[in-house]
């Protein structure tokens, strides 16, 4: 997974992506037991563009011209399927922020904070959602303040309340 | 709940504990290990998946005390 990372990092080195983080299954495995996923899901914030666009185009574009080959959703880096998902909400902005920096062996990644990954879990509410708000909370060590905060910011008080009944 | 029914799930939690504790290149390695269990399956029911093609060093074994 170095290899896909230090593209990665490239990318964002050449202002093709202003900042990514790793989220979902594998951004969650940071943090907990191993779960099964076949893709890399790296969360960005994008350059605006001409006339205020965001897109995720010239990332693929890039990839593309340098071999890398699409499947589905995904774009094949290094032998791994990797998603690109724009943040599209302030959660998603404020959690790209505050990622965490780390090392995955000798190359440098963010990973989504565990507290984000917990609400952007809430927030989107689908059963695997649920089933990953509780590993979290069984496994992850939380810091409880600072995910209360995230959870009055962002709204979410009346679901996180359905999760603690 | 019996003794030994209690002794088998705190054994079950302590393993996931100890999994949650391990390095995230581990944990990346028993990932593709998962991946090459489930693939069959989900290739069995129509979903196309791929297994990630990274170094074998990456996918040795990883120990984790199951007492």
């Amino acid at each position: 997974m170095e290899k896909t990372l230090a593209v990665i990092n490239g990318l964002e080195k050449v202002g093709l992506l202003s900042r990514y983080a790793i989220g979902g299954a594998m951004g969650a495995t940071f943090y907990v037991e191993p779960l099964v996923t076949f893709d890399l899901d790296v969360f960005v914030v994008l350059p605006t563009g001409l006339g205020g666009l965001l897109t995720l185009s010239p990332i693929y574009e890039t990839l593309r011209s340098r071999g890398y080959t699409e499947e589905g959703e995904c774009i094949l880096v290094e032998g791994i399927p990797v998603q690109f998902l724009p943040a599209y909400n302030p959660l998603l902005e404020e959690a790209l922020t505050e990622a965490r920096e780390t090392m995955y062996a000798d190359v440098s990644t963010r990973v989504l904070r565990v507290e984000h990954l917990l609400a952007i879990a809430l927030q989107t509410g689908r059963p695997k959602d649920h089933e990953r708000i509780q590993l979290f909370l069984r496994e992850a060590t939380l810091d409880h303040a600072y995910l209360a905060g995230i959870i009055k910011r962002h709204g979410l008080e009346k679901l996180w309340g359905k999760v603690k009944k | 709940m019996t003794p030994e029914l209690e002794r088998i799930i705190a054994a079950k939690e302590k393993r996931r504990r100890d999994l949650a504790m391990l390095s995230f290149p581990e944990k990346v390695a028993i990932v593709v290990q998962l991946q090459k269990m489930v693939a069959p399956i989900l290739r069995g029911r129509g979903r196309e998946v791929r297994v990630w093609q990274i170094p074998a060093v990456m996918e040795q074994p990883v120990a984790v005390d199951a007492s």
